[in-house]
């Protein structure tokens, strides 16, 4: 315990370039959220749409899809496209990749990374996506037919800009699962906020002051409590909002881990 | 010797035996995550608002820190702050107490979802409160909470992977799968068999939780 808070241990923190240099590492991680959020949510989309058709064949692989990329471990996929990419795609990602794009983002290696998370993401967003649409009640949809709108029409002005409205704060959600996936990078060894971390601990490296393990580690649990619990704030507001707004709201999208419970905090009786 | 059923022949033993570590981590980290995160439901819907915050704080912490930092934390952390940690203690007590917060939140949206009118009926019948909890509120609870901690138990087997690439000595699917391509190369067929491995863990849990449901469906 008192190793915890000797102060001769958080030493570091006001010493030279540490805390800036984990902080550098930190934006790595927020970059490539923010990247693979982007890409998932437009893909996932696709997936959903592909769910909820009525051709069988079409939904049947889509869920299969999904339910193969939900299940696999994400590390399992960042290792092996990681180790399975092939020097030519990685090639093609480090001259496609634009130069306004920091250092660490544009190895090849990042490809790969990206490239499970976007998969893993998709899968996940896509059911999302499909309850939000489900959520809906089917005379919406009857509506929509009886006014004579086809099924893309329905789709784009009706379906798809309630049911995707429902789904923001599980998006929210996911999205700090994401962030914390982020981490797992640094397996592969991208220049994140866990490399960058480590390097900070072996001795000596910036100013000459130990940087213990334990202490740069709870450093860098404190930013990404920060961050979350941020996003977090955010999903419940927006749920409470849209709760304000409808009446209802998206109830538990089955096997999602990171589910902000913003009904528990309504104080109806407890 | 080479292709996929080769690869399988030659290596089974050491795939198997990650198999059975990841089956052993998950399977403690899962008792470990049950039993804290139960005594921090039971914090968080305790009358006391200082017992609800302590809740709150672990909750939070343990929902929004990553896992593999968590691990860096009780492993190399601990480790070099003096405490004796083995790998195992790390691997299993991170896994669960990482899990134990969102278990901690799943009990107790399961026992909001039994309405306060119960344990109010309850305590006016003169039951304790514990007696209240354990006879009213805990078994109508358990039976909506089974369809989460399943999916619980799902994440788990796939954050088992990331505490077996994190530490050193404990050898779990994954690690074995990165070991034997190491020295093989044969990347697509080895972790073709990993793959497998998972999703037969993963098949088998939504299998019995969706099994557990069903019998436990309330019956109208």
């Amino acid at each position: 315990m008192s190793y915890l808070l000797d102060p001769a241990n958080w030493q570091w923190l006001i010493t030279d370039r540490d805390v800036l240099f984990i902080l550098e590492g930190f934006l790595v991680n927020l970059e490539i959220a923010a990247i693979a959020i982007v890409v998932s949510l437009i893909l996932g989309l696709f997936l959903a749409l592909a769910r909820i058709s009525t051709l069988r064949p079409l939904s049947l692989v889509a869920g299969l899809w999904i339910d193969l990329w939900r299940n696999l471990p994400l590390i399992f996929m960042i290792l092996y496209f990681a180790l399975a990419m092939p020097q030519d795609w990685r090639e093609a990602y480090e001259s496609i990749v634009p130069a306004f794009l920091p250092e660490a983002l544009r190895s090849g290696r990042v490809l790969a990374a990206l490239s499970a998370l976007v998969l893993y993401n998709s899968a996940v967003l896509a059911e999302i996506m499909r309850s939000g649409i489900s959520s809906l009640e089917r005379g919406q949809g009857e509506a929509a037919a009886s006014l004579g709108l086809t099924y893309s029409q329905s789709m784009r002005l009706i379906i798809l800009p309630q049911g995707l409205r429902r789904m923001v704060p599980a998006t929210v959600s996911q999205l700090i699962t994401l962030n914390k996936d982020t981490t797992l990078v640094s397996i592969i060894a991208i220049q994140e906020v866990m490399r960058h971390g480590r390097i900070v601990t072996s001795s000596n490296f910036f100013g000459g002051v130990q940087a213990p393990v334990l202490q740069v580690f709870i450093f860098i649990g404190l930013l990404f409590i920060v961050v979350n619990l941020l996003l977090s704030r955010l999903s419940r507001r927006l749920e409470l909002r849209e709760r304000k707004r409808t009446g209802t709201t998206l109830r538990r999208v089955s096997g999602l881990e990171d589910q902000v419970a913003a009904e528990s905090d309504v104080r109806s009786g407890y | 010797m080479s292709g996929l059923w080769g690869v399988l022949q030659e290596h089974f033993p050491e795939l198997l035996a990650g198999f059975l570590v990841t089956i052993r981590l998950v399977a403690i980290a899962f008792v470990i995550a049950m039993v804290v995160g139960a005594v921090v439901a039971a914090l968080r819907i305790s009358p006391s608002k200082w017992l609800q915050r302590i809740g709150g704080v672990y909750v939070e912490t343990f929902r929004n820190i990553p896992l593999l930092v968590l691990l860096f934390i009780s492993f190399a952390g601990l480790r070099r702050a003096g405490v004796p940690i083995t790998p195992w203690i790390a691997g299993t007590a991170s896994l669960g107490l990482y899990t134990a917060a969102y278990v901690a939140e799943a009990l107790r949206s399961g026992a909001f979802a039994v309405g306060k009118g119960q344990i109010d009926a309850a305590l006016s019948l003169g039951l304790s409160y514990a007696s209240a909890l354990r006879r009213i509120v805990i078994p109508q609870a358990f039976r909506s909470v089974i369809p989460t901690i399943g999916s619980l138990v799902i994440a788990m087997i796939r954050n088992s992977a990331i505490v077996g690439v994190s530490l050193l000595a404990l050898p779990d699917l994954l690690k074995e799968a990165r070991i034997i391509q190491s020295r093989t190369f044969e990347t697509g067929e080895v972790f073709f068999w990993a793959a497998i491995g998972y999703l037969v863990l993963t098949l088998t849990a939504t299998v019995a939780f969706r099994f557990l449901e069903r019998r436990f469906e309330v019956r109208r």
